[in-house]
């Protein structure tokens, strides 16, 4: 690229203030802590704890208030610590003295910014260039609930919170393995965000892992707040419309992937992780389908097939119809429509890009508004897109139902992020009714096609198994087939682990009648 | 490199919405803007031209429900939800584009299911119309067509009660199977086929007394030949019509079998006429193979149904029943009107095509000599719930 942007060099957020970080300390106190005091300057959240180690040797304890564990500090480092104790006074015998499960030797000052981050203290004494770090560290943090934007009806109820250690011990529980890897980074030179990725050895492709490694080693910015940053940081067409990776909140869910080969990537604060990489079809697929049998599980999907192209095409198939194929429907319909358009001042293009847009407004105050005022909204935004427009003669009855089947239609996209790309296209798709009848959808269904079809989701293509066809993965795609039937797994990319689990396995009943 | 290409697309998308916005919306139409025509009638006037009358759908409620002036039909049916308007033109096309002058909205034609032509333009011919409702984009091939005894208009001027509108009643009539059911498409092919004959369904306007609700009827049927109607058939014999062109659906048939009193009904299930020509020499004939399936639905003689000796005997006089009715359909065919109306052209043509060639200019002499064999194979398959009949103990 000859476009003549200089990269800024990289501000190392968390190493800022220190003159050479990889010098270990002074074996003399007073410098560590004057280079360390120095380095939390007007940080009147990180306390500075000195004492005596057996009435004798100077020491001090390092820890950021709120972050760690003051009564376990209390009770297993100082009391012991304070107490006279005849052996001498080195790093491996305090070692010993102290009764804390996680120890560690921290020898440089990264090391030391790391840990008093991470809520662990960090204990120096007189006459050692070394310190050492204790895992006391012990926070605020929600409790384990179920995800509310993902709920399910037969299906486990615990989901991620923001605590990276405790969504990984749920992935750990789910999956217990020491295949299962989690591999973990800091990212964000300023918030310094743990990140981790996890994917199943034997499983997932190395070249995958590594592909989602380097792309997040790629990522200099100054925080990751939240787990979406990462997204737009790694995905393949960020001009695309469509995710492509998925973000749950569901442990559940995660491990189901992991089973099949994809790596998911955990960021500390934030619930939902993602994954990747993610076909068209996987976004289109609901946890609630694998907990219902089958038979359920496979009509549900297909109506949710049904309901996505409703919500894609709905508005704009009526504004086409309307405006120039009205000999498309039965007449009966086309009389009663046209008796009902009849007071309406609009062309149907206006009045449905007027009520799409009076939903989509709606439905945004209702989300963003606190949960007492947010009802009040919808009964308001009922009364006025429903009853008031239609006798006031400002919209016709036949569109305020395709609004709302519409609309509940993309309600049912079982992942938000389609939900909204869908939403979206349908406007342009709305245009193009109005402006070119089925012809102008003809084509707005092209490009949109076409486009899915070029999307890649890290190398794997996002209409697969459809296309690219892969007959043997569409039993995931176009039905939902029973447990015992799913003997292989989807090809990704790369190195392919095939077979999930032994064949042969549908359930029936003992051959011969012994015991009749 | 990175900035043309961005240039590039930049302009390409602006370059589309502008085609997009330049060339869109020309063919589009609000539903407002439109006249929905029902059902269409064709006349002819006194000075042999061609009148239009087309039934339009009112959808707005308010708008008041006036008759098109002159010929007035019944006011009080102004209630109704459609108007009647009519222009005169030379041919159909004038006589659209005048009927379109005296319309607010673009006639649109794309919902018009039914197209009734009059008598006196029926026997005038059909060509003429024909030809407009075959070449122009907007009228549906699969529109019903009728003929009309009396004036088109008239049929049209009706507010029928049980229907939305007198088009909606002749449409599920003629659905109903009871008579012919023919559609523009149909009748195109007919009078553009090999025999040259084609039928019409024919609507009588049945007034009951004092005249407020009278209604259309199918009754019979308009036989034409070469594009004009030559004559029509009754109701019993359309129904030999139809179970000669093998378009019997359903229907009841009650017989009184010989030496016994009351009636059979039997309800029909499945029907097949098949028709396999013979020529031999110079003589031309025709085997007509009829296959029926059918339930007794009711029995009102003294035979026991549950005995296969009388049902067998049902079945013969059935089929005896189906020749006098299809030699009534023939006779007037054959001997009167001299008018193809079988399809026995096609039938020869299929298995002669030699043969039909060199004769086809001969056919008018030769289909009234067509000697016609019927083998009806009624088959009954079911009696009914009941045997003999429970409330006549001294059955057979």
């Amino acid at each position: 690229m000859l476009r003549g942007k200089r990269r800024p060099p990289a501000n190392d957020g968390l190493q800022v203030n220190n003159p050479q970080p990889q010098i270990g300390f002074s074996e003399n106190l007073n410098e560590t802590l004057q280079l360390l005091q120095a380095v939390y300057a007007d940080c009147t959240d990180v306390i500075f704890h000195e004492f005596f180690i057996g009435e004798r040797t100077k020491a001090v304890l390092i820890y950021i208030d709120g972050l760690t564990h003051i009564e376990e500090v209390d009770q297993h480092v100082l009391a012991p610590l304070q107490q006279d104790f005849p052996q001498e006074h080195t790093l491996p015998n305090i070692r010993k003295k102290i009764a804390v499960s996680s120890i560690k030797d921290v020898q440089s000052v990264d090391d030391v910014i790391a840990e008093i981050s991470g809520g662990n203290p960090v204990l120096f004494m007189e006459g050692e260039n070394r310190g050492l770090s204790l895992g006391l560290s012990k926070f605020e943090k929600r409790s384990i609930e179920e995800p509310t934007a993902e709920s399910v009806l037969r299906g486990p109820r615990e989901g991620f919170i923001e605590t990276l250690r405790s969504n990984t011990a749920l992935l750990r529980r789910k999956v217990r393995s020491p295949n299962l890897k989690i591999k973990s980074l800091n990212l964000g030179t300023y918030s310094g965000t743990a990140v981790a990725i996890a994917y199943i050895e034997g499983i997932a492709a190395p070249e995958l892992v590594e592909e989602v490694m380097s792309r997040l080693r790629r990522i200099e910015n100054d925080g990751l707040l939240a787990s979406a940053y990462i997204e737009e940081f790694i995905e393949d067409n960020p001009a695309s419309p469509f995710p492509q990776v998925l973000s749950t909140e569901r442990p559940d869910v995660a491990s189901a992937y992991l089973l099949e080969g994809h790596v998911v990537i955990i960021a500390d604060g934030t619930p939902s992780v993602l994954i990747a990489p993610v076909t068209f079809f996987s976004l289109l697929q609901s946890p609630e389908d694998y907990y219902e049998r089958y038979v359920v599980g496979s009509a549900i999907r297909w109506l949710r097939y049904l309901f996505f192209a409703i919500s894609l095409l709905g508005p704009s198939l009526y504004v086409a119809v309307l405006s120039f194929h009205q000999e498309m429907i039965p007449t009966t319909l086309l009389l009663t429509v046209a008796q009902s358009r009849e007071q309406v001042p609009f062309p149907a293009l206006v009045e449905a890009v007027l009520m799409e847009s009076m939903f989509e407004a709606l439905r945004e105050a209702g989300a963003r508004l606190p949960k007492q005022i947010g009802s009040a909204v919808s009964i308001v935004g009922a009364l006025v897109i429903g009853q008031a427009a239609i006798a006031a003669g400002i919209v016709s009855a036949p569109m305020v139902m395709v609004v709302a089947i519409t609309g509940i239609a993309s309600f049912m996209a079982p992942r938000f992020t389609v939900g909204i790309a869908i939403r979206l296209l349908r406007f342009p798709m709305m245009f193009l009714a109005g402006f070119l009848g089925f012809l102008g959808l003809i084509l707005g269904i092209i490009v949109i096609l076409n486009h899915l079809l070029t999307l890649r989701s890290f190398g794997v293509p996002y209409l697969s198994p459809l296309a690219p066809m892969k007959s043997r993965e569409l039993k995931d795609v176009l039905l939902r087939v029973p447990r015992w039937m799913a003997n292989t797994r989807p090809h990704l990319t790369g190195e392919w682990n095939p077979y999930r689990q032994a064949p042969g396995q549908r359930p029936r009943p003992p051959k011969g009648n012994n015991g009749g | 490199m990175g900035t043309t290409k961005r240039k590039s697309v930049l302009v390409l998308v602006t370059l589309s919405i502008h085609a997009l916005l330049l060339a869109g919306c020309w063919d589009r139409t609000e539903l407002n803007d439109l006249a929905i025509i029902t059902a269409a009638g064709l006349d002819l006037t006194e000075d042999h031209q061609l009148e239009l009358s087309v039934k339009i759908y009112l959808t707005s409620p308010s708008s008041s429900s006036q008759q098109m002036g002159g010929t007035s039909g019944p006011d009080k049916g102004a209630a109704g939800l459609s108007v009647v308007r009519s222009a005169v033109g030379l041919n159909m096309a004038d006589a659209a584009s005048r009927l379109q002058q005296l319309l607010s909205r673009r006639m649109f034609w794309g919902q018009d299911e039914v197209f009734v032509f009059g008598e006196r333009l029926a026997k005038e011919g059909l060509a003429e119309p024909m030809e407009f409702l075959t070449r122009h984009y907007a009228p549906r091939e699969r529109a019903n067509v009728f003929v009309s005894k009396g004036a088109a208009k008239d049929v049209l001027l009706l507010n029928p009660p049980i229907e939305r509108s007198v088009a909606d009643m002749l449409r599920e009539m003629s659905k109903s199977q009871t008579g012919l059911n023919v559609k523009m498409k149909e009748l195109a092919q007919m009078m553009a086929g090999r025999a040259k004959a084609a039928v019409v369904p024919l609507v009588e306007i049945e007034s009951e007394q004092e005249n407020p609700t009278s209604f259309p009827l199918i009754r019979g049927t308009a036989v034409l030949k070469n594009g004009k109607m030559v004559g029509s058939v009754n109701d019993r014999a359309t129904r030999g019509i139809m179970w000669l062109r093998n378009e019997i659906k359903e229907g009841t048939l009650t017989i009184s079998p010989n030496n016994t009193k009351g009636y059979v009904s039997i309800q029909l299930l499945r029907a097949h006429t098949e028709l396999i020509p013979h020529i031999q020499g110079d003589e031309w004939s025709i085997t007509v193979r009829i296959n029926a399936r059918d339930d007794i639905v009711e029995n009102t003689t003294d035979l026991d149904l549950s005995n296969p000796k009388h049902i067998k005997k049902l079945e013969t006089e059935l089929g005896y029943d189906m020749k006098q009715r299809t030699d009534m359909a023939l006779a007037k065919a054959q001997k009167e009107l001299n008018a193809d109306i079988f399809r026995f052209a096609d039938a020869f043509y299929r298995k002669y095509p030699k043969k039909w060639n060199e004769n086809k200019d001969r056919w008018d002499d030769i289909f009234p000599k067509v000697k016609v064999k019927l083998e009806a194979n009624p088959k009954i398959s079911r009696p009914g719930l009941t045997g003999k009949n429970l409330f006549k103990p001294n059955q057979r």
